[in-house]
């Protein structure tokens, strides 16, 4: 199989470091030119010595390397419109970070352009390609567990907003400035913005899809965010199956400019927890667990060091399958439309102090 | 149990564009075997990736100025003597020092206890055990303690591995630990094996490196075996 040329571009979100060592390494890849939204990016992505040059302008990147065919879109949520115009103009692929759009005009016109292109255009939740959430699929699907009848989930994270400042502006993360509710000082684009996987998870695992759902916000513990940082949701799916939902920024982090070991103020920095109450039985499951742990260096503190952490290279090798055979991602935009949909929908209920019926297909 | 490892293997190499390669059963344990014929011993757990991290920790210097290394490896009827020499060549490779006294107690082949002093000055102890029942899943732990810092494989408070997944159905209660999304599938105890053999295909330097420690090895389990059997260090 030929390797796809490809591409990445912004190099603002927090992901884009973890795509590195895959596109070096996946044979079916010629990772050729990266493309930093500005010096800044660039700097920082120099830092890591991939050996791959990096561009400033998009156009000069594809006037450089113009047999590109696929682009990684690693930048800030307000960029992903126009970026993928860019690409859907010149039939070039696309792996769009995890939110594509929380303005569902604009976002029912990126599957329009995608669609008439006709190009692949995966979205990036890395969960599905998790050796754990794979066993906890075929767990499910095995019937051991009956009927699903409520599902609780963590998504609980450090929040990255002081190496990846657009994750605290309300405009860059979320689109626009909307306050949280009347009276509240925030806005949206904080945590929740950040962490769709357990809204899109349950999906899978129940086959269902949102009815209902209440969210409310905590006090901040980041005092200087604009941007919600705690916040819970609970609801119900049309199968009438109960769920509670973490999303929140509940673990602190030493304010790094660019992610380093020693980042994480509480040990485990990131989480994904499970826990699926069936008609037959239960499940708990930590998605990303267990690890090593230490509390050497830089800060001795007690510190999970993640030690299976290969999400990225199921993710790559579906996108390249996608690309060279014709087929269709699993997580495309349709199929994330609903998430998103539920995503605002728990803004919508931050804001009434009630609970809201998600927006149907 | 080859053929299937050796299905994944090939997949690897497919994957990653590697050369040919096959696992083999040896005496010891698997080998991979070169289309030259020469075989190599396969150490699974020098690539096995809480090793890998745990190596990482040390040589990124998160820990600083390793002295001891607290090792336990129990297995229902496993030959104790020869899980610690595998426990001992792990803590070689980890400690980057070659072992130069070895201290042993046995008792029968239910237990055997070790003391090992490294060239480079550390220190490591090792307790084996054969006497779990024969469903119960093999226990281990492995502490490495410096000046700076402690590491280790297990969580703290707790004394024995922890699982990705618990499950409570009418059949029961399981755990699950799932750490290798491409090797989705394979047995627990086969994957090592698998990413050994790529290890050794992708880095062929690893060969010769892999063939001298396996020698060590026995020499360890000799070692183990003389200073119980005598009551005395051994040199090495």
């Amino acid at each position: 199989m030929k390797p796809v040329k490809i591409a990445m571009m912004g190099m603002t979100h927090g992901h884009t470091r973890k795509y590195y060592q895959t596109l070096l390494e996946n044979q079916k890849l010629d990772w050729v030119a990266s493309c930093a939204a500005d010096e800044r990016a660039k700097e920082v992505y120099e830092l890591y010595k991939t050996g791959v040059p990096c561009y400033l302008d998009p156009e000069k990147m594809l006037a450089e390397h113009p047999d590109i065919e696929a682009i990684v879109l690693a930048s800030a949520n307000d960029r992903h419109f126009e970026e993928m115009k860019f690409c859907a103009e010149r039939g070039i692929h696309i792996l769009s970070m995890k939110i594509p759009s929380f303005d569902m005009k604009e976002y029912d016109a990126m599957i329009d352009m995608v669609e008439k292109a006709g190009i692949v255009c995966q979205i990036e939740l890395e969960m599905h390609y998790n050796p754990v959430v794979k066993r906890l699929q075929q767990e499910i699907a095995s019937g051991k567990l009956g009927k699903l009848l409520s599902i609780q989930a963590t998504n609980i994270t450090l929040s990255p907003v002081w190496a990846f400042p657009w994750q605290g502006s309300p405009e860059a993360s979320y689109g626009k400035r909307v306050p949280l509710a009347p009276g509240d000082k925030r806005f949206r684009g904080g945590a929740l913005c950040d962490h769709p996987h357990i809204f899109d998870l349950i999906r899978w695992l129940t086959g269902s899809d949102y009815d209902t759902v209440f969210a409310q916000v905590a006090p901040n513990l980041r005092k200087e965010l604009e941007v919600e940082d705690m916040l819970m949701a609970a609801g119900k799916l049309k199968d009438g199956t109960a769920f509670l939902f973490d999303p929140s920024w509940s673990r602190l982090e030493e304010r790094l400019k660019v992610p380093a070991p020693g980042w994480e103020i509480f040990p485990k920095r990131m989480e994904v927890n499970v826990t699926i109450t069936g008609e037959k039985g239960m499940i708990q499951c930590d998605c990303f667990g267990p690890n090593v742990y230490h509390n050497g260096a830089p800060n001795d503190r007690y510190t999970v060091q993640y030690t299976y952490f290969d999400e990225w290279i199921g993710l790559i090798d579906e996108f390249v399958d996608c690309i060279r055979n014709h087929k269709t991602p699993k997580i495309n935009l349709k199929w994330h439309r609903q998430t998103i949909a539920c995503m605002n929908s728990c803004y919508e209920s931050v804001a009434k102090g009630a609970p809201v019926k998600v927006e149907g297909k | 149990m080859c053929k299937k490892m050796n299905e994944s293997l090939a997949f690897l190499r497919d994957k990653y564009g590697i050369p040919a390669g096959e696992i083999v059963a040896g005496t010891e344990g698997f080998e991979l075997a070169l289309p030259d014929g020469k075989r190599i011993p396969l150490l699974p757990w020098r690539v096995e990736r809480r090793f890998v991290e745990l190596k990482k920790i040390i040589d990124g210097k998160t820990l600083e100025d390793v002295s001891t290394f607290r090792f336990a490896a129990f297995a229902p009827g496993s030959d104790p003597v020869k899980a610690a020499a595998r426990e001992l060549d792990l803590a070689v490779f980890l400690a980057g020092s070659p072992i130069e006294r070895i201290f042993a107690v046995r008792n029968g082949n239910a237990a055997c206890n070790v003391l090992a002093r490294f060239a480079n000055g550390m220190s490591a102890s090792v307790e084996c055990g054969s006497k779990l029942p024969a469903n119960a899943a093999p226990m281990d732990r492995h502490e490495i303690i410096a000046r700076r810092g402690v590491a280790s494989d297990r969580a703290v408070d707790t004394q024995v591995p922890q699982s990705s997944i618990y499950e409570w159905t009418d059949a029961g209660f399981r755990t699950f630990t799932d750490t290798d999304t491409e090797l989705f599938g394979l047995p627990d105890e086969q994957i090592p094996v698998v990413r050994a053999a790529f290890a050794v295909l992708k880095n062929p330097d690893l060969a010769d490196e892999w063939i001298k420690a396996a020698g060590c090895m026995k020499k360890y389990a000799a070692a183990v075996t003389d200073s119980d059997a005598g009551n005395k260090a051994i040199e090495l």
